[in-house]
């Protein structure tokens, strides 16, 4: 059954006065039968199913994600140099001029105004640890700095949305191969920086999507294994693998981390009140005073 | 043409963006600091800053045979900080007699730098503060 907009639309094109009156004729019939499809009785599309009990028996299945995860920064540091990402020409520019400014001691802000590292940048270059949950039809990752870092990855079987809505993070979608969880991510900002370290790293641009495989390398290590289409920036997909570690007898929990935080000081004022005033900051964020008490 | 205002254009934008402001709160590179120098200081401490994403400290100190002064250290977040080094918020308070051991901003007229390692002289306590300490094999 075609909606009756476009068949009146149709009809209007090849229209004169006769075909009109019969459009009137047909859109009314095929107006109460469009009335009469969506008559009390029919249920709505649910995207959210409530669980059931065997939803939430089949996580136990799953491998074991539970704990702290620290980012493997040796590694980071070491794909700077041996496995760059395939910049186009205007990139890789932009991107030797980064690293000259850091070797100068102007690293350049990639991550400025406490905005989320965002995806997928977070998985290659964060410093800081994360934690995965598992709940039915859904996998999430939060991260410990900033309360805007949590990645929602649909495990339910949903595609991605017919109308995009562009977010730091995108639209990730994924499935379980085994013990390795397979995500598709599209709908990224363009503004989202594909970057390499906290001082080289170039907008998206646009249309970028990623396809990581996250599995258990060895027992307290995890391995993302990422592929990157960036095409505005990129000549081609690039590959790279970013670890994680988790410590099972060191006793540590994720710590709140406030990204804007780092611009104030705490204090409190002539009213008594416990309040927050700001700090001074260079052009590179560091910290270059903190007014007095 | 057209295609290149719209690149210098961004450009543009981002460079004023990353040059002009006093006050951005990000996660940023470390390479304002001199890696090569390594620099011991005694001092008493004035404040610890317990924040994200970087915890600063100040401490009333002197290098050398210079006057003591305040001197700002930056360092990395609390999270990292108590992975790597066992840090509290409360593991120091204003007046605690304190070693650091820092790298210097570049700039060597100012008095900030980029902490190590702290330790506490009423007790011996060391606590480090490399991020990447995290990784030394043994640790389970």
């Amino acid at each position: 059954m075609f909606p009756a907009h476009l068949l009146f639309g149709e009809l209007r094109v090849k229209s004169g006065p006769l075909c009109v009156a019969l459009a009137g004729l047909l859109g009314s019939l095929l107006a109460s039968s469009v009335v009469s499809a969506q008559a009390p009785g029919k249920s709505p599309t649910v995207i959210n199913p409530p669980p059931t009990a065997q939803n939430w028996a089949d996580l136990a299945k799953l491998p074991d994600w539970s704990g702290v995860w620290n980012p493997k920064i040796t590694d980071q540091d070491a794909q700077v140099k041996t496995n760059p990402p395939p910049w186009n020409e205007a990139a890789a520019k932009k991107i030797q001029q980064m690293f000259a400014e850091e070797k100068a001691g102007r690293p350049r802000l990639i991550f400025s105004n406490c905005l989320p590292e965002a995806h997928p940048s977070w998985m290659l270059v964060t410093h800081n640890a994360m934690e995965i949950l598992f709940t039915p039809g859904r996998v999430t990752m939060l991260g410990e700095s900033d309360g805007n870092r949590i990645r929602r990855i649909y495990t339910d079987g949903r595609g991605h949305p017919e109308h995009p809505d562009p977010t730091f993070h995108g639209h990730s979608i994924g499935h379980w191969e085994g013990d390795t969880l397979v995500i598709d991510t599209v709908d990224i900002l363009p503004q989202v920086p594909l970057a390499i370290s906290e001082a080289a790293g170039l907008p998206n641009n646009g249309d970028m999507h990623v396809i990581e495989r996250i599995h258990l390398a060895d027992k307290d290590v995890l391995h993302d294994d990422l592929e990157i289409v960036a095409p505005k920036i990129l000549t081609r997909p690039w590959k790279t693998t970013r670890i994680f570690f988790r410590q099972r007898a060191r006793k540590f929990d994720i710590v709140e981390g406030v990204c804007t935080a780092g611009d104030l000081v705490e204090r409190v004022n002539a009213e008594g009140d416990h309040v927050f005033v700001p700090v001074e900051k260079s052009e590179w964020s560091h910290t270059t005073a903190v007014p007095a008490k | 043409m057209r295609k290149l205002m719209k690149s210098i254009g961004a450009f543009a934008a981002f460079a004023v963006l990353a040059a002009g402001i006093s006050q951005v709160a990000a996660h940023h590179s470390a390479s304002m600091f001199d890696f090569s120098k390594t620099v011991t200081m005694r001092g008493s401490v004035v404040e610890l800053r317990w924040v994200n994403p970087h915890v600063t400290l100040t401490v009333n100190g002197a290098v050398g045979e210079e006057p003591a002064a305040e001197w700002l250290m930056e360092t990395t977040s609390p999270g990292n900080l108590v992975r790597v080094g066992g840090w509290r918020r409360d593991i120091v308070k204003p007046g605690d007699q304190v070693e650091i051991v820092f790298h210097p901003l570049r700039e060597p007229d100012k008095k900030s730098g980029l902490m190590r390692q702290l330790k506490l002289l009423a007790t011996g306590e060391v606590f480090a503060a490399n991020i990447r300490d995290q990784e030394r094999p043994g640790l389970e």
